[in-house]
């Protein structure tokens, strides 16, 4: 089966090597690997992200450095991503997250609905069994808005509604595709997957949390850009 | 009166500002176009701002035209903003399946 993994990266040079040196020691129990490829999506970095990543691609055949000229946001880069992987013919995506917070050994859990054929896409949740160490105001004012507006807006029920580490299938990276170039690509794929009546699945996830990440305003600009990409329709 | 030959000038000085980019071959012909029938029109509003207070009047409103013209300007710029703001999207778009094609044509 083969095993894509797409990191859209945006000024990480201090966290894409060591996240590419543990997505490469990822191995299955038979110390087969458990990646083919392992594909960087520069969004038009300004530090030496893409740099970084261009000279480790050309030591390893596992990586492969994609790079955007100029910054379109991580919606755009994981459909770059994702347009990569059906090129070349992947079973399998996952989508991470270059910043260091996601758990490189969780692959193996939310690749596993798929590999057993009980969903086609499988979403990381913060806000199950597993606990993560989670901003107060992030867990309990902006994650409970962002799960009422996907309720609201998209009839979408699920535990975490902006979680960046999810796997799909074959046929959910056909049917799924990223138009929101900016963060609100979480809520599109959400919505994308109950549309086309995708299985869905979600496994708690542990994220370690190195800066504050979305914010309250970037959350608005998610309803803002959620609602544009709605009247456009 | 006095506001309504304020606004005259202002229309004269947009309408010799266009001749003069036009001579200089600053706009097209179709935006000179454009812009000369929108400046006609408003000099016409406004030169006939008695009469337009009639037909408001007969159509029912209780605003003088004057009010009306602010109306139906707002509406237009909301419609403008609106169409812009779609456009910037479209653009947006387009300029993200080029950088994406340029991004898989140089893979490294």
């Amino acid at each position: 089966m083969k095993i894509f993994c797409i990191i859209p990266a945006y000024n990480e040079e201090k966290n894409i090597i060591e996240v590419l040196e543990k997505l490469q020691k990822l191995t299955f129990s038979n110390q087969e690997p458990v990646l083919e490829k392992i594909i960087v999506v520069d969004d038009g970095s300004q530090d030496r992200t893409s740099q970084l990543a261009s000279e480790i691609a050309k030591k390893n055949s596992q990586i492969i450095s994609l790079r955007h000229l100029i910054n379109r946001g991580q919606g755009a880069a994981l459909q770059t991503g994702n347009q990569y992987a059906i090129q070349e013919k992947a079973d399998l995506v996952v989508h991470f997250d270059a910043d260091n917070q996601f758990i490189a050994q969780e692959i193996k859990d939310i690749i596993k609905p798929i590999i057993e054929h009980e969903a086609d896409i499988v979403f990381g949740s913060r806000f199950l069994e597993k606990k993560s160490d989670i901003p107060f105001v992030k867990k309990n004012i902006i994650m409970p808005l962002a799960r009422i507006v996907n309720k609201v807006f998209l009839k979408i029920n699920l535990t975490d509604p902006q979680s960046g580490f999810r796997a799909m299938n074959k046929k959910a990276l056909k049917k799924i595709k990223i138009t929101n170039d900016g963060m609100a690509h979480c809520s599109e794929i959400l919505f994308k997957s109950f549309q086309n009546n995708l299985e869905i699945k979600e496994i708690p996830i542990t994220v370690i949390y190195h800066d504050y990440g979305q914010k309250l305003n970037g959350g608005i600009k998610i309803i803002k850009d959620l609602l544009i990409s709605k009247i456009l329709k | 009166m006095f506001q309504q030959i304020i606004a005259i000038i202002i229309i004269l000085f947009f309408i010799v500002r266009m001749i003069w980019q036009k001579k200089n071959k600053k706009i097209k012909n179709n935006e000179f176009v454009f812009w000369l029938i929108f400046w006609g029109l408003a000099f016409f509003a406004i030169t006939s701002l008695k009469w337009i207070d009639k037909i408001v009047a007969n159509l029912g409103f209780t605003g003088s035209g004057i009010d009306i013209l602010l109306y139906i300007a707002i509406i237009i710029l909301f419609h403008l903003v609106i169409k812009i703001r779609f456009n910037q999207v479209k653009i947006n778009n387009q300029i993200t399946k080029l950088t994406r094609k340029i991004a898989l044509d140089e893979k490294d």
